[in-house]
């Protein structure tokens, strides 16, 4: 590669950039569509066909406002929650170590517009000098300012390098 | 005309069921589930891109070989959803919303080309009393390369329905 790592990302999304306790908003949301959820799940194998069979949703929930219909894959929840938060917490990662601790706590439908903030947990030192390691805890929450999700994500990240 | 042909296969169809019942559970019951997946160039652009994952170690393999990798990375959520998938099955296809996931490690990156496998253990089973209809099942779900090393390994729990 003739280009460096940071020629390619942002300036300020290295280890030094983040300090425990702090909260960040992202800056885009997205809405969850039928070609996300169903592409994505089928692409996956997960087998469930409450994620892409409309008719039998539609019998199953029958006459429940807004549940008679396909939902969401919950994996895929908190995996566009974490890509929103990608370009801030995740451009500099060399490697993601772990999650923990993921709940969901409301379902998903197609047209649902999903935002994640961010709150920083701990910093500490990785057995590397150019790299720290961060716990991260992600929330995605809806356009109606309900919590979908949240997550604890803990990531090898880059040291700035010294100019 | 055609309608009686779809009456006729209706009646005389059986269903082939898939999944199973909270009664199918045992305590340490383990699972080799179907298929495997080798991970594509295809599903990680697709995946990477779609949800938005943007760490060009998963999008541009330069970039990816410049950081010591073999090729480009597969986006870590998208081996945790593939493990996820093929398990879906056997262990929760039958059954409420999955409802949260634990203790989720990633043992090493996994390069765009690699094969994964994902087998289960039943690490409890009980009955809620706020729900007679069903149990809850906790699995530790674990994600295997092409030499039955693991990649990743997570616990996770959901309602599963009992037999009607």
């Amino acid at each position: 590669m003739f280009m460096t790592p940071s020629d390619l990302t942002s300036r300020d999304t290295y280890f030094e950039d983040f300090e425990p306790g702090e909260v960040i908003r992202h800056a885009r949301g997205k809405t969850m569509t039928e070609m996300d959820n169903v592409l994505l799940t089928n692409l996956v194998m997960n087998t469930a066909h409450a994620h892409f069979n409309e008719d039998f949703m539609k019998d199953a929930f029958k006459g429940v406002a807004g549940f008679d219909t396909r939902v969401v894959y919950g994996g895929l929840n908190f995996s566009l929650v974490v890509g929103l938060a990608a370009q801030d917490t995740g451009e500099q990662v060399i490697a993601e170590l772990g999650m923990d601790a993921i709940r969901l706590r409301t379902p998903v439908h197609h047209g649902d517009t999903l935002y994640a903030f961010t709150e920083v947990l701990e910093k500490r030192d990785a057995d590397r000098a150019d790299a720290g390691i961060i716990r991260f805890k992600h929330y995605g929450i809806n356009q109606q300012d309900k919590l979908v999700c949240e997550l604890e994500r803990t990531v090898l990240i880059r040291r700035r390098v010294a100019a | 005309m055609t309608d009686t042909i779809v009456t006729d296969l209706k009646s005389r169809a059986r269903t082939w069921h898939r999944g199973h019942y909270y009664e199918d559970f045992a305590l340490d019951q383990t699972f080799v589930h179907h298929w495997g997946r080798t991970l594509t160039e295809a599903d990680n652009t697709v995946f990477t891109t779609l949800t938005l994952h943007y760490n060009p170690i998963y999008t541009n393999a330069d970039f990816a070989r410049a950081q010591g990798h073999a090729g480009a990375v597969v986006c870590p959520l998208l081996v945790f959803n593939t493990i996820f998938g093929l398990s879906v099955e056997d262990l929760s296809e039958i059954g409420g919303p999955f409802l949260g996931v634990d203790k989720m490690t990633h043992h090493r990156p996994v390069i765009v080309g690699e094969t994964v496998y994902a087998r289960s253990r039943v690490i409890d089973r009980r009955e809620p009393k706020s729900r007679p209809d069903y149990g809850i099942v906790t699995w530790a779900t674990t994600g295997l390369d092409e030499t039955g090393a693991p990649v990743i390994d997570f616990e996770r729990a959901n309602l599963v329905r009992k037999r009607p």
